[in-house]
């Protein structure tokens, strides 16, 4: 059975798994830009905060990703089931590209710009939300962006530990030695992560301030 | 020439010092009055503290050492939102919203003190007219606008909730000869329409004798003489005589100044 | 800033439209995956038995209702079998009494081993919300495996025997034994068992090659391995009866049980009708054979007559 046909044959799963998939990254990532913003703000605003914040986030990306499911394995509720330990650690994962981003866009809005806006008059939240904010946002995107393309790739991991998703595919088409299978998961996770890298860029220089 | 009004001084610095957090001081010991309806010039090199008087009146700082009062009230206690809303503040870079459109622009301050939409729409034709812009230029972006556009939309940004005093830090600083003289010119005429008190900070001693009813010189964050431009080019001071020598054409511009 | 020459919509036009489709498109998606209405998912471990097992099931139901069978076979374990399960990913799955009271409920094995299978269906079904299925009728426990030669060569019978033998030996366990509470440790404090070096890890398919080949002389296998008879390998008793029963049946969710009635109809048929040396020869045809799994279980069910 060629490739083309096994996939058409196996669609059914092979939908319902890409959905899994989806909806891991996409809960995750939507979860990662509620804390991350905020962080990414207040770190911008009190630079006092860059450092830990920074540094924390930072340092949880250098733990290897199979070792965080392993880590958070053990915690109660969160590690009973595979899907909340796994939007956890996606979770994680995503809030250093989110944090920085959105630190370095509201950093690099023109000084004059601010400095009118405070002379002007404007609140620090109408100044952020009116300002700051719009345009900032496509350096903000760009890092969602970049947290999305992790997340398609480390769900991939997340099935190791029953999380389900597309790396199932991955890992069962290993134990059976069945590239069809391996691939059933490979290239919908590529699909995934090129689409969402493409889309997320369009929309991303659609945002860029002139 | 302005005349003064014998009434209490719009602006006053009483002792005021400013100091950064690393102790180094900017400003020392400053005692100024700005009287309603004058221009006062503060003028001195890069560093004399110029900028700073500038910013603690709207307070984008806060002294130190002793009391800024604006219309009768200290600025640290004044609600700061509030001050900063009846103070227009031009700079030399404008910081115009590069996402919001000339007319969004300028009709921010109007928008978030309530103005409806079109008293608000009204406002910005009047000021574009004002500034020597058309209608149109309403619609476009900052970063479709010359300089010298720039500017003025900046100035007209300025002027829209009608503040009674006006900032301006090197408004002119960053444009071209030709575009400056213009926009100092019409500078000039928009003072005879409006009634305005304004602070303008700049280092050139001939825009500061051709706009200023008085110049205030300020050398190492100390004031050094507070003088009308006549009283300036013949002033003894050994710091304004070596300004005058170094401007030597300003002394024909005061002798102009009565034709502008 | 670059300054570019194109008109430009509204910010907030965009952001909003965006905004609402990232929220709203996941979730529509979500409603429109296929839905167990018609169809049931059975899964399975990543070894043969496991694979059989899942396959005669899957069969049965087939033959015997009207239900579309999916399979997800081959996954990586017993956690990655109860999380699916637990998430509605799957609807039923072969697992073992021992297993699951010890590795998935966690609670000790106890002096009573007779009702094993009782108190795990006890435990499911009001603690997990899922049910067991009949069992199939054989006991996979655990056995020691040592080449047959050495067997009769030394006239062992049963494990305590062999512990005498055991610092001259080399061991051989899989992943799963080495960790599990009934694994490895146990055993070897019940028996007494002290080997020279420390026993080597490995895949479970590797197991039986490496006792043939005497890179290892004694390994954990199960009592229904393939290939026992086929590479001539002996299975020690366990005397002392440490090992806990591991009686094979169908973990189903409870909820699958009240939408599709005749699954439970399936599985009763299939209840009792695999002994030990039945499930031997299903294994060896895998491992041994190399046929397919499909034909060994179409052949085997219609040998039982359970194929309506």
């Amino acid at each position: 059975m060629n490739l083309l046909h096994f996939f058409m044959e196996n669609r059914g799963q092979i939908l319902e798994l890409s959905l899994e998939h989806l909806w891991l990254v996409g809960i995750s990532t939507l979860i990662a830009v509620l804390i991350g913003i905020p962080l990414g703000i207040l770190s911008a605003r009190w630079p006092v905060w860059n450092r830990p914040v920074l540094g924390t986030a930072n340092i949880i990306q250098t733990i290897p990703s199979l070792a965080l499911f392993g880590f958070l394995l053990p915690v109660p509720w969160i590690g009973e089931r595979a899907d909340r330990l796994a939007i956890l650690a996606l979770t994680l994962y995503a809030l250093l590209p989110v944090i920085r981003n959105t630190y370095t866009g509201i950093r690099s809005v023109d000084p004059a710009v601010i400095e009118a806006g405070r002379g002007m008059g404007l609140t620090g939240r109408q100044l952020l939300l009116q300002v700051e904010l719009p345009l900032a946002l496509s350096v903000i995107l760009s890092g969602v962006r970049v947290a999305v393309v992790i997340s398609v790739g480390l769900a991939t991991i997340a099935a190791a530990i029953g999380a389900g998703g597309l790396g199932e595919f991955i890992f069962r088409g290993l134990a059976m030695v069945n590239n069809q299978l391996i691939l059933a998961g490979a290239i919908p996770a590529a699909v995934l992560a090129l689409s969402a890298d493409f889309g997320l860029g369009w929309l991303e220089k659609r945002m860029r301030p002139r | 020439m302005e005349r003064t009004l014998a009434s209490a001084p719009v602006i006053e610095f009483r002792d005021v010092a400013y100091v950064l957090p690393n102790g180094k001081p900017l400003l020392l010991e400053l005692n100024l009055e700005v009287q309603r309806g004058e221009t006062l010039v503060l003028l001195g090199r890069s560093g004399s503290g110029k900028t700073t008087t500038l910013k603690l009146i709207n307070r984008l700082l806060a002294p130190s050492g002793g009391e800024v009062r604006v219309n009768g009230s200290s600025t640290v206690e004044a609600n700061v939102i509030r001050l900063r809303r009846s103070i227009g503040y031009v700079i030399q870079d404008v910081g115009l919203f590069p996402h919001f459109t000339v007319e969004r622009n300028i009709g921010l301050v109007p928008r978030i003190e309530g103005w409806e939409a079109p008293r608000i729409h009204n406002r910005v034709e009047e000021l574009l007219q004002l500034v020597g812009l058309e209608a149109k230029i309403g619609e476009r972006y900052p970063h479709q606008l010359s300089g010298g556009q720039r500017q003025r939309v900046g100035v007209a940004r300025a002027l829209a909730a009608d503040p009674a005093i006006l900032l301006m830090d090197e408004p002119f600083g960053a444009l071209d000869a030709l575009t400056r003289d213009e926009l100092q010119r019409e500078f000039l005429s928009l003072k005879q329409r409006l009634s305005k008190t304004v602070v303008f900070v700049t280092h050139d001693l001939r825009e500061a004798l051709r706009l200023g009813s008085r110049i205030a010189l300020m050398e190492a964050g100390r004031l050094v003489t507070v003088l009308p431009p006549e009283g300036f080019v013949r002033s003894d001071d050994r710091l304004v005589a070596a300004y005058v020598r170094a401007f030597a054409d300003g002394c024909e511009l005061v002798a102009q100044r009565g034709s502008l | 800033m670059i300054r570019k020459h194109q008109p430009r919509r509204r910010i907030p036009d965009v952001r909003l439209l965006s905004c609402i489709l990232c929220i709203i498109f996941p979730l529509i998606l979500s409603s429109c995956a296929p839905s167990h209405a018609n169809r049931v998912v059975i899964g399975s471990k990543n070894f043969t038995e496991s694979l059989m097992l899942g396959e005669i099931i899957a069969q049965e139901i087939e033959a015997r209702t009207h239900l579309k069978v999916e399979r997800r076979f081959y996954l990586a374990g017993s956690y990655i079998c109860q999380q699916a399960i637990l998430a509605g990913r799957i609807d039923l799955y072969p697992e073992y009494t021992g297993t699951a009271l010890t590795a998935i409920l966690k609670q000790p094995i106890g002096s009573e081993k007779s009702d094993i299978y009782q108190r795990v269906k006890q435990e499911y079904e009001t603690r997990l919300d899922l049910t067991l299925g009949p069992p199939f009728g054989f006991n996979n426990t655990f056995a020691m495996e040592i080449r047959g030669h050495d067997a009769r060569r030394l006239n062992l019978k049963t494990l305590s025997q062999a512990s005498a033998y055991a610092p001259q030996w080399r061991a051989g366990f899989g992943y799963e034994f080495m960790e599990r509470p009934d694994g490895y440790k146990g055993l070897a404090a019940a028996y007494n068992l002290h080997f020279a070096a420390p026993p080597r890890i490995m895949d479970l398919g590797l197991l039986a090659p490496a006792l043939k080949d005497r890179q290892i002389d004694i390994a954990a296998g199960n009592a229904t391995d393939g290939l026992i008879a086929a590479f001539d390998l002996f299975a020690l008793e366990d005397d002392r009866h440490y090992f806990p029963p591991y009686e094979a049946m169908a973990v189903v969710r409870q909820q699958t049980l009240q939408l599709h009635p005749e699954v439970a109809a399936a599985l009763a048929a299939l209840g009792g009708k695999i002994s030990d040396q039945e499930m031997q020869k299903l294994n060896y045809a895998l491992d041994g054979l190399h046929r397919d799994p499909k034909d060994v279980a179409h052949e085997f069910l219609l040998s039982k007559g359970l194929l309506p």
